[in-house]
């Protein structure tokens, strides 16, 4: 991705931020890490509490490529470090919830292979892939989760409704559960496809 | 933006604009063109049970409530759906627009930094210490009081509910509304009303309200008998949290111990199987570990500093009740209508503090000769008139009731003090809401002055007090408020003397 989508990331994630701070539920609890990725991945927001939190300019790529299994590699590791597990003495962090957007080709093929089952042992509590550009692959992200969104047009618009439906996601946690024990999230906005 | 124009299932008119402005956990939410009511669509499709399930509430149920006499009071304690509509094969509600008082006026700190102004008074913004302490702008928080008369309006809705057979099943600081700034409180998303035996739930609660038997049962098939799912008995439960909740800002149930190392399995057993309360007087496997806590939770967040007691001795009963017995035994759950009476007599019990700045403003008198603020600490100055009613069951006999009241600068005295059969409910006529007198502390005296009881006599002077004069609190003076059926005598005591 490059030039307007990548402003339209930027603005939709202080979408999210301003959307989730008027969530009371999501004010005590939450947290939030955002981390770009081309040829290598880079934390651009460190794992931040939402009241303090501000959304840093999102650096244009200038690399060719899709490492995203050197991506998902990187957030294993930012789980290892950044995540506080339960201990027999001390209540840990919720499962994290992971959203990952990109056109879904991969580019690291090795790698992505080899991480993908050490990213699903990580206990997340869902992972969600958006998939954004015009032909979009899907087969690649089908790997790691079920959850996927394809976005038919990615412009600001669309990436904003993206993200006010990623803060319901992360709101879910107080919201009336179902008769059944997965955790469920809200539909995703009318703009996207799920794929099934 | 485009207005939508059908037919409610009644054939009346209802118009939406055609913008999604809420989304619920199974509706989508559309303003009317005049906001005065709201259209709320299911996104799944509504099989016959559950649209019968809506007429009914829209109907009957809803007639039920509102079409008796008295039935107006109960509009502002409900956001009670009004019709049933169907518009592109979804199945939908109109419901009232939320009263105005539960959109922030003001919002949160520094100019509203979090933009909240004009969103919902969700309780979750009360019911945590830590938005409390952190973001809500003063102006929002009420004081101690207040959450008492919150407490008060949820438990009667409750009650009326449950006398109709009916059950909320998601019962929630997300489903009710409530204003700190007024102590009113409404509740809402009521078409998932249960009906036992007719009409079966078909969510199982919000977290941190969901009873323990529905969380330990969950993984059991929806028609095995042994099969927990909400019902009268587990919205009792909810109601207690909620109410533990607003009064000490903190979940009873979640304390330090861990009873799984996956948070999954750890959150079902804590609130499930293991479910035990972080006040229970000899279990203290689950006290809250101050260490866990953040520093904008303290103090209301630790027990040890304060505890449950502080509510007073008639609630913390019903709490040792819910949390305790009650809590893995559904059936010793205090009642809807047991909340209620235990709220009111121990309002009555309660006290301005005398500390301006007190973050609490109130406290509950501890029922010792040296009374302080359990919150600020500090300590009542002066004297201190206790009042402890009789009543009478056969003319010239009073026997004590259990029922003191606190009395303070200003503070009146109303029909349901005067007389048991009364109580402060829908049913008082609006000649009962009326005050019949007020007590006042003048020249350094503590009086009563007499507003309308015709009977009032200072019984230790033998002397009839008339309308508009006053009578002494002195220790020991009886006072006789009223001859009538269930008519009551005062006792006098004067703490701190």
């Amino acid at each position: 991705m490059r030039g307007e989508p990548i402003e339209a990331i930027r603005v939709g994630l202080e979408t999210l931020v301003a959307s989730l701070r008027q969530d009371p539920f999501a004010l005590e609890n939450a947290w939030l890490s955002v981390i770009t990725f081309n040829r290598t991945p880079q934390p651009i927001l460190p794992l931040t509490e939402l009241e303090t939190l501000q959304i840093p300019a999102i650096p244009q790529p200038e690399a060719a490529g899709t490492h995203l299994g050197e991506a998902l590699e990187f957030v294993c590791k930012k789980v290892d470090a950044e995540v506080t597990l339960s201990s027999p003495e001390r209540k840990g962090d919720w499962m994290p919830l992971l959203f990952v957007m990109c056109n879904g080709k991969v580019s690291d093929t090795q790698l992505f292979s080899q991480t993908v089952p050490l990213l699903k042992r990580k206990h997340f509590g869902k992972i969600v892939a958006c998939l954004v550009g015009h032909h979009p692959v899907t087969e690649n992200v089908r790997q790691f989760t079920d959850n996927i969104l394809s976005m038919d047009t990615a412009d600001s618009s669309t990436i904003k409704t993206f993200f006010e439906w990623v803060s319901t996601s992360v709101s879910v946690g107080n919201r009336s559960i179902g008769a059944t024990d997965e955790l469920v999230l809200p539909p995703p906005p009318a703009e996207m496809n799920a794929i099934i | 933006m485009a207005t939508i124009k059908i037919k409610a299932t009644d054939g009346s008119e209802v118009e939406f604009e055609d913008i999604i402005i809420g989304q619920g956990g199974m509706k989508d939410v559309y303003f009317s063109p005049d906001k005065s009511y709201v259209v709320a669509f299911f996104r799944d499709k509504q099989d016959f049970n559950a649209k019968d399930r809506l007429q009914n509430i829209t109907g009957i149920y809803r007639e039920r409530i509102f079409n008796q006499i008295g039935g107006d009071y109960w509009k502002e304690l409900y956001c009670w759906p009004t019709k049933t509509i169907e518009h592109n094969g979804k199945l939908g509600l109109v419901c009232p627009t939320y009263q105005k008082y539960f959109f922030f006026a003001v919002g949160s700190i520094n100019n509203d930094m979090l933009g909240i102004k004009g969103k919902e008074k969700e309780g979750k913004w009360y019911a945590s210490a830590k938005n409390q302490n952190k973001f809500l702008a003063p102006q929002e928080r009420g004081n101690w009081f207040n959450y008492f008369q919150v407490c008060i309006n949820i438990s009667r809705a409750v009650r009326r509910l449950h006398a109709a057979g009916l059950a909320h099943s998601d019962l929630s600081y997300k489903n009710v509304l409530i204003d700190p700034t007024t102590g009113r409180a409404a509740i809402i998303d009521i078409d998932g009303l249960v009906v036992p035996g007719k009409f079966p739930p078909d969510v199982l609660g919000t977290p941190d309200f969901i009873a323990s038997e529905v969380i330990k049962t969950k993984h059991l098939a929806k028609n095995d008998t042994a099969r927990c799912l909400p019902n009268i008995a587990t919205d009792r439960h909810a109601l207690a949290v909620l109410i533990y909740m607003y009064l000490l800002y903190r979940h009873p149930l979640r304390g330090g111990k861990v009873w799984d190392t996956d948070p999954a399995k750890d959150e079902d057993l804590s609130m499930g199987e293991k479910a035990l309360f972080v006040e229970h007087p000899t279990d203290t496997t689950n006290r809250v570990k101050v260490s866990d806590l953040q520093p904008s939770q303290l103090p209301q967040g630790d027990p040890a500093k304060i505890p449950y007691a502080v509510c007073g001795p008639y609630l913390k009963k019903l709490f040792d009740r819910a949390f305790i017995d009650g809590l893995h035994n559904p059936c010793n759950r205090p009642s809807a209508q047991e909340w209620e009476d235990a709220l009111l007599k121990t309002v009555d019990l309660m006290q301005p503090c005398q500390n301006p700045n007190c973050w609490h403003k109130w406290f509950v008198f501890d029922n010792t000769s040296k009374p302080k603020c359990p919150f600020c600490g500090t300590e009542y100055k002066g004297q201190l008139p206790v009042l402890n009613l009789y009543s009478s069951r056969k003319v010239g006999s009073f026997t004590p009731e259990d029922y003191r009241v606190m009395v303070y600068h200003n503070q009146y005295l109303y029909a349901w003090h005067v007389n048991r059969n009364l109580s402060p409910n829908e049913k008082l006529t609006a000649g009962q809401k009326k005050p019949v007198g007020y007590f006042v502390f003048h020249n350094n005296k503590w009086l009563f002055v007499n507003q309308t009881l015709t009977d009032l006599e200072d019984k230790t002077e033998n002397r009839k007090i008339p309308i508009g004069q006053a009578v002494e609190l002195t220790d020991g003076k009886q006072i006789l408020l009223s001859k009538e059926e269930g008519g009551r005598l005062i006792v006098v005591q004067l703490a701190n003397g």
